[in-house]
C-alpha cells in the first residue's frame, strides 16, 4: 500500500463563497466570487460508464457549467492543467453518521428494576425507541474531522443518518465541504427516512428481543395511519412525523442477512420497498435476497484472518467464521452477477484506510470496475433521488469530483485533490521520483555510485565505492539530505545535503572530519522498469470454497433432493388401526407416502432394505424454542403481537442435529416471560432451505400463554413491579385481556356494518396487533398452548376459558395434570408434558413420571416434547419412559412423540402416521425407536432425506477438510503478512421457556 | 407389576383413612439371614456375564457369585429371579444429591459455601437422607452417590455415600475421600473491545487465584511434617493430596485446561488426580492416559461443544475413551432429580460403540475404581458389598429397565418413593369417581 503526502488543507482556490449565505450580515465587505475554473487536458469520468479523453471540465459558482472535449474556456476563469490526471465524480456515501450526535444508551444493568413507560418527555410515542421525529438536518453539525477523513477516501456527498432507535426520522444529504456553513452543504434536508430493528439508546423495556421490536414497527405503521385518519383522537407528533418521514427512500439497517428478509417482509405488508444496509453476509442466501428487491448498502469491511496457529484455539473458530472470512470480499461481486442493486460505504471500517484497499479487493473478486463506481456515485444518488444533484459530472450538478493520478480502482493510483462544491481539498502529491543511479563527486574523495532504488516516496540508498554501503536518504520537494558511512568498518558517516538541478543533484556536505566540502551526483539511468513493476504487483482472485445451505457445519452445497423410496421388509409402526406391521414395506412418492403394505413393487424406486430395521413417522416436537433468533418477550404481561415466525433462525445447527434424532415437525414456541406470549411457528426440518421454506404449510395458527412462576416472576430479582406478581393477578391478566379483546371485537363489527357513506363519516377503529390475536383466538383462528404447573391455575384457566368463550387446545408442561385430567378430557384439551423432570422449582414438587401415561389413560391427546434442543433428540427415548414408569403400551408411547403432538397440532390429517396420502415425514431406526440402543438411519421430510448416517460420515471428513483448506488459507494470510484476530467461539446458548430475556451472548471463556 | 401396583392402592386406600405423611420409605433393618438369588443373568459389572448365575449373600456381604450350579443352597433363603438380570448398584459420582431439594429455594440449597479456597468444607454433613429426590433415584438402580460440593477455586471435599440410611452418619461408604478443584477457565481475547477491556483484569484475577492455590498446595504438602502452633483447617484439609490419602478432582473441560490443571496438580506432587467433566478428554486422551489421569465424563446426554462437531460426540466419547485406553466412570450432570437417568447414560454409550457390560463397568466398578471403594463395591464379586440390583430387564434401557429388588450392604431395600405414591394417589381417585360417576362431575371440588 502507497504511503502518500497528504495535505489537509482547503484551497481557497476560486471556490471560497460560492453558495453565498444571503441571508447572513457580514462583518467587512462582501467577498463573492464565482470560483470560476476551468480543468483541462483531463480523462473526465463524467458517470460510471462514460469516459471521455482529453477534455475540460469547468466549474463556476460550486457547480458543473460545463464537460468534454470542446468546452471553450472563458476568459477570468483559473485554469488548471490535468494533463495525465483522471476526474471522477465524487463518490456519495449513503450510509454514515456524519455530523450526527453520539448515541449513548444509558439502559440500567441486569437485574436493574424494569422501565415500563417512556422517559421521553412530550407528545411523542408510547415507545422511547419510535422516535421518527427525528430529523437529521436539525442535528447536523460540519465536522472538519470527519470530512476530512471521508474525503480522503474520495467521497464528497454523504447521508447523515442517526443511528439510534426502531423509527429513526430523516436523514440529511450532504457535502463534505467543511469551510461552509451547515446551511451551504445540505444537499436535501430530508433525503432520506431511516428504520432499523435496534431500539438503540431507549432504555425502556419494550420491546427486548427481535420479534418485538418487528411488532412494535408494524403496530406504528397501523398506529400513523390511524393517526391521519382520525387527526383529533390523539395528538403524537411522533406518529405525525412517522408519516412524513414516510415519504422518503425508506433505509434499513440491519446487521445479517436474515434480517434482510425480515425487514423486507415487514415492508411487504405496508407497501414499502426499503434499501436495506446490511451486514455484509448477503451472498450466503442470495437467492432470497435478490428475491426482496431490496436494493443493498454493503460495507467493505471484510474480516481479518484468525490467528489459528494453536490448534486447539483453532478448534474455536466456527466453519462460517473461516468461510466468511475467504467469501466476504466477494460478497458485492456476487450480487452484484445476481442482479442485486448494491452501494458501498465506508460506515462499518474500524480504520477507515482499508476503503480503497478492500474496495480494490472487491473489484479482484470480481466486480466490475464501471460496476464499483456505480456503487459509490450514480447508484446512491439515484436511490436517494438526488441523480441531478451528485453522482455525476454534467451541466448543473454539483461540483463535487475527485482528481486522481490514473485509474482510481489501480492499486498504485493516488487520489490528488478531492473537491467539494467547487472547493478544492488536496488529497496528496504525486512524490517525486528521483530512483536511479547516480555518480557522486567529492574532492579528495574517491567517486562512488549512489543507486537509490525502493519506492518514490521512500527511497532507498546504496553507496558503491570501496565498499558498498546503505545509506540514508530523503527528499523534501526539491532538497535532497544523504549520509552514509565512509566505508564498511567505519562508522563514521559523511552527510551531504543540497538539491536538485535539472536531473542531478550538488550541494554541500560535512565530512567525518568535520571538513565540509561541495559535491555533485549526475544522473546516469533511471530505475529499471521491472523493479518499479515489483513494488506494484496486482494479487490475483483466489479460488473460493463452495456456498454451503445453511452457511456452516453441515450445510452442503446442493440440498438433498426428492426421491421415490421404497423401503422393504422393515417392522412399521403406523400408528393406525393396522399397528405394528412385521415384514412390511412403505413406499414415498412425491413427497407423500405412498403404499403402506407387503411385497410392495415400484418401477424406477430406489430400494431400501429395512430387514431388522423400523419405520415410525417422523418425531413431532410440540414444544421447542430451537431455531429462533429470540424466545421471549419478556417485557409486558400481554405480548400477543410478536410472532416466533418473524425470528425463525434457519441457520440453526440443531435443526441438524434434530434430524439426527428423527425430529421432522416442531412447534417452535415463545418463552413463558408472560400470561399471554407471542404467537408459535410451526416448521419442518427442512435443513437448508430459507426461514420461510421452513414454515408447515396452512397451519393453523398457535399461541403460547403461560402461568405460575415465570409470569409471576418469582424467581427473579429486582422484578417485582410488573403485574401480575401472584397466581390471583394471572386470572385477571387473562379476564382483562379477553374483554378488552371482545370490545374491540365489537368496536370493528359495529364498524365493519356501516353503509359505505356512513363509513366515509366515521372513523375506523385503531387496529391494535395484540388485540388481534386475543380476537383470533375467541373466534376459533388461533389455539393456545399454556405452559403450566400446578392444579390450581390450571383450573383457574380452565374456567377463565369457560366464562370469556374460549378453548384451551393443550396444556404444555402440565406437571400436574395427573391431578386434572378428568377435567381436561371434559374439555377436549390435551397435555403436552416432560417425560420425568420434576423438583427443579417450587412448582415441579409434584410432578411425577407417571403423569403422560395417566394423562392418556384418561383419554387425554397426550405428548411428551422437550423444551430443550438435546434432549428434543432423544424424544423416542422420552415417550419409552411410559412405558417404564407407567405401563402405557409401546405403540401408545410412540404416538406421544408422534401422532398425538399433531393432533395436538391440527396436523394429523397429513402427520404423524405412516399411512397413504399422508406426508413422506418418515424416519428409519436400525432398533426398536423406545429402545436406547435405537439410532435413525434415515430421516425423511417430505420425502427427502435431510438427515442419512452415511452421508453425515462423509460429510464429516468433507468438514474437516474443508477446515484444513481454511486454516492453511489462514496462516499464509498470516505469514503473508495480513492481520489476524484472536480465535473466538460464539457459542449460542441453548433455550428454554424458562429463559427470560433473549439472550445470545457470546461466551468468551475458553470452551 | 400389576399385582405390585395392586398392592400398593390397597395400600393407599388403606392408608387414605389416617394422615400419611410417609414418602420417604424408612431405611431397611440389617440382613437379618442369608439370601440367594438364582436364576438371573448375572452382569459382574467387571466385564464378564454369568448366564442362569446364583449369589449369595449374608451379614451384607456377598458370599457367592457364580453359576447356579455350584451355589450351595443350604441355610439360604432363595429367591427365585429366573429370566432377570443381577448387576451392582450403580454408583454416581460427582453429585449435589441430597445437598438439595428444590433448586429454586435458597433455603433448600448447600451445595456452596463462600471463598474461594474450601477444602476444609465437608459436604457429607449437609447431606439430607430425608430428601424425596433419593427414593426416586434408587427405584432405577442407582444405589450410591459421591457427594459434592461446588462453587470456588476449591469447592471443598465429598464422601461416598449410600443411598439407604437414616442419617447421614450411617450413610457414609467413604468420608472425605477427595477434594474439588474448579480449574479457573483460560482466558482469550475475542476482538469484541467490550470484552477485550476486560480481559486484563481477568486475566491478573486469573493469575492471583492460581498463585494462591498454588502456595496453598506448596503450604499443604509440608504442613503434615511439621510442627504447628495453631491448627490450620485449610493445610490439614488439603495435606492428604500428597500422600494419596485423597484425590484432587479437577473440574474442567477444555483440552488445554485439562492439560494445564494436571501438569499444575503434578508439579506439586498431589498423587491421584481425577478430571471431571472433560468434554474435551477424546482429543487428549494419550496425554490423560500417559499420566494415568482418570477421567468422570460428564453430559453424555449432551449437545456436542461446537457446531463443526461430530452430531454423536458426547454420545461416542465413552467409547473413544475406552479405545484409547483412558480410566474412565459417567455421570449425569444436567439436574439432581435426573440422576435416575444414570444407567440410560450408559445405554448410550453402549449404542454408540461401548460393549454393554463397559458400558455397565462406567456406571459401577469403574467408578468406584475412581472414588477408591472397589475393594468393597462396584461389583457383584464375593467378599464385596451386596449391594445389588435385580431388573427384569436389560437395566440399561429404559424400555426394559424395571428393577424389582435392591439390596444396600444386604439390607432389602424399599423401592417405592413420592412419585409413585403421587401416581397411586390419583390413579385410585379416577378410578373410585369411575366406579361411582355421580361424584366424578362435581366441579371446582378442588
Amino acid at each position: 500500500m502507497k504511503k502518500i503526502l497528504t495535505i489537509a488543507a482547503c484551497l481557497a482556490l476560486g471556490a471560497g463563497h460560492v453558495m453565498a449565505q444571503e441571508t447572513f450580515p457580514r462583518n467587512g465587505v462582501y467577498d463573492e466570487r464565482s470560483g470560476l475554473v476551468a480543468l483541462t487536458n483531463a480523462t473526465i469520468h463524467t458517470d460510471y460508464k462514460t469516459t471521455i479523453s482529453n477534455a475540460t471540465l469547468l466549474i463556476r459558482n460550486g457547480k458543473v457549467e460545463a464537460v468534454g472535449t470542446g468546452v471553450k474556456v472563458p476568459a477570468g476563469a483559473v485554469t488548471i492543467d490535468a494533463k495525465g490526471k483522471h476526474i471522477y465524480p465524487g463518490l456519495v456515501d449513503m450510509f454514515t453518521g456524519y455530523g450526527m450526535p453520539e448515541v449513548k444508551s444509558e439502559r440500567g444493568g441486569w437485574g436493574s428494576p424494569p422501565q415500563m413507560e417512556s422517559k421521553k418527555q412530550g407528545a411523542y410515542s408510547w415507545n422511547q425507541a419510535i422516535k421518527p421525529e427525528t430529523n437529521a438536518v436539525e442535528l447536523f453539525k460540519v465536522d472538519k474531522k470527519q470530512a476530512e477523513e471521508m474525503r480522503k477516501l474520495g467521497f464528497g456527498t454523504v447521508l447523515a443518518v442517526h443511528r439510534d432507535g426502531i423509527a429513526r426520522g430523516t436523514a440529511t444529504l450532504v457535502t463534505l465541504a467543511d469551510n461552509k456553513r451547515e446551511n451551504e452543504v445540505v444537499v436535501l434536508d430530508k433525503a432520506a427516512g431511516a428504520l432499523s430493528f435496534d431500539k438503540g439508546s431507549s432504555t425502556q423495556d419494550y420491546p427486548n428481543s427481535l420479534m418485538g421490536s418487528i411488532a412494535l414497527l408494524r403496530q406504528t405503521y397501523l398506529d400513523a395511519q390511524w393517526n391521519t385518519q382520525n387527526p383529533s383522537r390523539e395528538q403524537n407528533i411522533s406518529l405525525t412525523a412517522f408519516t412524513a418521514a414516510n415519504k422518503y427512500p425508506q433505509i434499513f439497517e440491519v446487521d445479517s442477512k436474515l434480517d434482510i428478509l425480515r425487514a423486507d417482509k415487514v415492508g411487504d405488508e405496508f407497501g414499502k420497498q426499503y434499501i436495506i444496509k446490511g451486514g455484509g453476509d448477503e451472498y450466503q442466501m442470495i437467492k432470497e435476497i435478490k428475491a426482496s428487491n431490496a436494493p443493498i448498502i454493503l460495507s467493505l469491511n471484510f474480516p481479518d484472518a484468525y490467528n489459528v496457529e494453536d490448534p486447539f484455539d483453532a478448534r474455536r473458530v466456527p466453519l462460517e467464521a473461516m468461510k466468511h472470512w475467504e467469501m466476504a470480499p466477494a460478497n458485492a461481486a456476487l450480487l452484484n452477477k445476481a442482479g442485486v442493486t448494491i452501494a458501498f460505504t465506508a460506515s462499518d471500517l474500524k480504520d477507515k484506510k482499508d476503503f480503497l484497499p478492500n474496495l480494490r479487493k472487491a473489484i479482484q473478486y470480481g466486480l466490475s470496475e464501471e460496476e464499483a463506481l456505480k456503487a459509490l456515485t450514480a447508484t446512491p444518488a439515484k436511490l436517494l433521488n438526488a441523480d441531478s444533484k451528485v453522482g455525476s459530472l454534467n451541466k448543473g450538478m454539483l461540483a463535487n469530483f475527485i482528481v486522481t493520478s490514473g485509474n482510481l480502482f489501480a492499486a498504485d493510483n493516488i487520489i490528488l485533490e478531492n473537491w467539494v462544491q467547487g472547493s478544492q481539498y488536496k488529497i496528496s502529491e504525486v512524490p517525486s521520483d528521483y530512483r536511479g543511479v547516480y555518480t557522486l563527486k567529492m574532492p579528495q574523495q574517491p567517486d562512488r555510485k549512489l543507486m537509490i532504488s525502493g519506492t518514490a516516496e521512500r527511497p532507498e540508498l546504496k553507496v558503491i565505492g570501496k565498499d558498498t554501503v546503505s545509506g540514508k536518504i530523503t527528499f523534501n520537494g526539491n532538497l535532497v539530505t544523504l549520509s552514509f558511512n565512509k566505508d564498511k568498518k567505519s562508522k563514521e558517516s559523511i552527510r551531504l545535503s543540497g538539491w536538485l538541478q535539472d536531473k542531478n543533484l550538488q550541494g554541500e556536505g560535512q565530512l567525518p572530519d568535520a571538513s565540509t566540502v561541495k559535491w555533485t551526483a549526475t544522473f546516469s539511468e533511471a530505475m529499471s522498469q521491472k523493479a518499479k513493476s515489483d513494488s506494484t504487483k496486482v494479487a490475483k482472485a483466489p479460488q473460493l470454497g463452495n456456498i454451503i445451505y445453511p452457511f456452516r457445519a453441515y450445510g452442503q452445497n446442493e440440498l438433498p433432493k426428492q426421491e421415490t423410496i421404497l423401503i422393504k421388509n422393515a417392522t412399521v409402526w403406523t400408528n393406525e388401526k393396522e399397528g405394528k406391521l412385521e415384514n412390511a414395506d412403505v413406499l414415498i412418492k412425491n413427497g407423500k407416502i405412498a403404499k403402506v403394505g407387503k411385497n410392495l413393487t415400484e418401477n424406477g424406486a430406489k430400494i431400501v432394505d429395512g430387514t431388522g430395521k423400523h419405520v415410525t413417522p417422523g418425531i413431532i416436537d410440540e414444544h421447542s424454542h430451537i431455531a429462533l433468533n429470540g424466545v421471549n418477550e419478556g417485557t409486558q404481561s400481554v405480548t400477543a403481537e410478536v410472532r416466533m415466525a418473524d425470528v425463525v433462525n434457519s441457520d440453526d445447527i440443531n435443526i441438524y442435529r434434530q434430524l439426527a434424532g428423527g425430529v421432522t415437525t416442531s412447534q417452535l414456541l415463545h418463552g413463558s416471560a408472560n400470561p399471554i406470549g407471542g404467537q408459535s411457528a410451526i416448521i419442518k426440518l427442512r435443513w437448508g432451505k430459507s426461514p420461510e421454506e421452513l414454515m408447515v404449510e396452512n397451519a393453523d395458527g398457535f399461541i403460547k400463554f403461560a402461568l405460575g412462576e415465570n409470569v409471576k416472576q418469582s424467581n427473579r430479582n429486582n422484578a417485582n413491579i410488573r403485574f401480575p406478581q401472584s397466581r390471583m393477578g394471572v386470572e385477571q391478566v387473562f379476564v382483562d385481556a379477553f374483554q378488552r379483546a371482545k370490545e374491540y371485537e365489537q368496536s370493528w363489527k359495529t364498524y365493519n356494518s356501516l353503509s359505505k357513506r356512513e363509513k366515509s363519516k366515521t372513523p375506523a377503529p385503531r387496529r391494535d396487533l395484540e388485540l388481534d390475536a386475543l380476537v383470533e383466538i375467541l373466534n376459533d383462528k388461533r389455539f393456545i398452548t399454556c405452559h403450566s404447573y400446578v392444579q390450581s391455575e390450571i383450573n383457574m384457566l380452565m374456567q377463565v376459558a369457560d366464562e370469556m368463550g374460549f378453548k384451551v387446545n393443550t396444556f404444555t408442561h402440565i406437571l400436574e395434570g395427573y391431578k386434572v385430567a378428568d377435567k381436561m378430557k371434559e374439555r377436549g384439551i390435551g397435555g403436552s408434558t416432560f417425560s420425568d423432570w420434576w423438583a427443579y422449582k417450587m412448582e415441579v414438587k409434584d410432578a411425577i413420571p407417571q403423569n403422560a401415561g395417566l394423562m392418556n389413560q384418561l383419554g387425554v391427546v397426550t405428548a411428551i416434547n422437550s423444551d430443550d434442543a438435546e434432549m428434543a433428540r432423544r424424544l423416542n427415548q422420552e415417550a419409552a419412559k411410559s412405558v417404564k414408569y407407567a405401563g402405557v403400551s409401546e405403540e401408545d408411547a410412540l404416538k406421544m412423540v408422534t401422532l398425538n403432538p399433531a393432533k395436538l397440532l391440527h396436523l394429523d390429517d397429513r402427520m404423524g402416521s405412516i399411512k397413504a396420502g399422508k406426508d413422506a415425514d418418515v424416519v428409519l431406526w436400525n432398533d426398536n425407536p423406545l429402545s436406547i440402543y435405537a439410532k435413525p438411519l434415515k430421516t425423511f421430510v417430505d420425502g427427502i432425506a435431510y438427515y442419512d448416517l452415511e452421508r453425515d460420515e462423509q460429510m464429516r471428513e468433507e468438514l474437516e477438510k474443508e477446515r484444513m483448506r481454511l486454516i492453511q488459507a489462514m496462516l499464509n494470510a498470516k505469514t503473508g503478512g495480513a492481520r489476524t484476530q484472536a480465535p473466538a467461539m460464539r457459542r449460542a446458548s441453548v433455550v428454554h421457556c424458562e429463559d427470560v430475556e433473549h439472550n445470545e451472548e457470546e461466551s468468551y471463556f475458553a470452551h | 407389576m400389576k399385582i405390585h401396583k395392586r398392592y400398593i392402592s390397597a395400600f393407599v386406600a388403606l392408608m387414605l383413612s389416617v394422615p400419611v405423611f410417609a414418602q420417604v420409605p424408612a431405611a431397611a433393618p440389617k440382613q437379618s439371614k442369608p439370601v440367594l438369588l438364582k436364576g438371573a443373568t448375572l452382569h459382574i459389572g467387571n466385564g464378564q456375564v454369568v448366564e442362569n448365575a446364583a449369589v449369595g449373600f449374608d451379614k451384607g456381604k456377598i458370599t457367592y457369585a457364580g453359576p447356579q450350579s455350584g451355589a450351595n443352597l443350604s441355610g439360604y433363603e432363595v429367591v427365585d429371579v429366573t429370566g432377570q438380570h443381577i448387576y451392582p448398584g450403580l454408583i454416581h459420582p460427582n453429585s449435589n444429591l441430597g445437598l438439595n431439594e428444590i433448586e429454586s429455594v435458597r433455603a433448600t440449597i448447600d451445595w456452596r459455601e463462600v471463598g474461594d479456597l474450601n477444602p476444609h468444607v465437608r459436604s457429607v454433613i449437609a447431606y439430607n437422607t430425608d430428601s424425596d429426590i433419593i427414593p426416586t433415584i434408587r427405584t432405577n438402580g442407582v444405589l450410591m452417590t459421591q457427594v459434592t460440593p461446588v462453587g470456588g477455586t476449591i469447592a471443598g471435599s465429598s464422601s461416598v455415600v449410600q443411598l439407604d440410611a437414616w442419617n447421614w452418619e450411617d450413610a457414609i461408604v467413604k468420608a472425605d475421600e477427595g477434594i474439588h478443584l474448579n480449574w479457573p477457565n483460560m482466558l482469550i481475547a475475542t476482538g469484541n473491545s467490550a470484552y477485550d477491556a476486560r480481559l486484563g483484569r481477568m486475566r491478573e484475577q486469573r493469575e492471583t487465584a492460581l498463585t494462591e492455590l498454588a502456595t496453598l498446595f506448596r503450604d499443604a504438602a509440608v504442613y503434615k511434617a511439621g510442627k504447628h502452633d495453631n491448627e490450620n483447617l485449610k493445610l490439614a484439609a488439603t495435606a492428604g493430596l500428597f500422600d494419596g490419602s485423597k484425590k484432587l478432582y479437577i473440574h474442567t473441560n477444555f483440552g488445554k485446561e485439562i492439560i494445564e490443571s494436571v501438569n499444575f496438580a503434578k508439579k506439586h506432587g498431589v498423587k491421584e488426580i481425577v478430571v471431571v467433566g472433560a468434554r474435551d478428554a477424546v482429543s487428549v486422551a494419550d496425554f490423560l492416559k500417559a499420566n494415568n489421569v482418570a477421567v468422570i465424563y460428564s453430559g453424555v446426554h449432551a449437545l456436542p461443544s461446537r457446531a463443526e462437531e461430530d452430531v454423536d460426540m458426547p454420545y461416542k466419547t465413552p467409547y473413544l475413551l475406552h479405545k484409547a485406553g483412558v480410566q474412565f466412570a459417567l455421570d449425569y450432570d444436567l439436574s439432581i432429580h435426573g440422576i435416575r437417568n444414570l444407567p440410560f447414560i450408559a445405554g448410550t454409550a453402549a449404542a454408540y460403540g461401548l460393549d454393554k457390560e463397559q458400558a455397565l463397568a462406567s456406571v459401577s466398578l469403574n467408578t468406584a475404581k475412581i472414588l477408591g471403594i472397589d475393594k468393597q463395591a462396584g461389583s457383584v464379586e464375593v467378599g464385596k458389598d451386596a449391594t445389588i440390583v435385580v431388573s427384569s430387564g436389560d437395566l440399561l434401557d429404559m424400555r426394559t429397565n424395571n428393577v424389582t429388588h435392591a439390596f444396600i450392604q444386604g439390607r432389602k431395600i424399599d423401592l417405592n418413593n413420592k412419585q409413585k405414591y403421587l401416581y397411586e394417589k390419583f390413579d385410585n381417585k379416577y378410578k373410585q369417581e369411575k366406579k361411582a360417576p355421580a361424584s366424578a362431575t362435581t366441579s371446582a371440588g378442588n
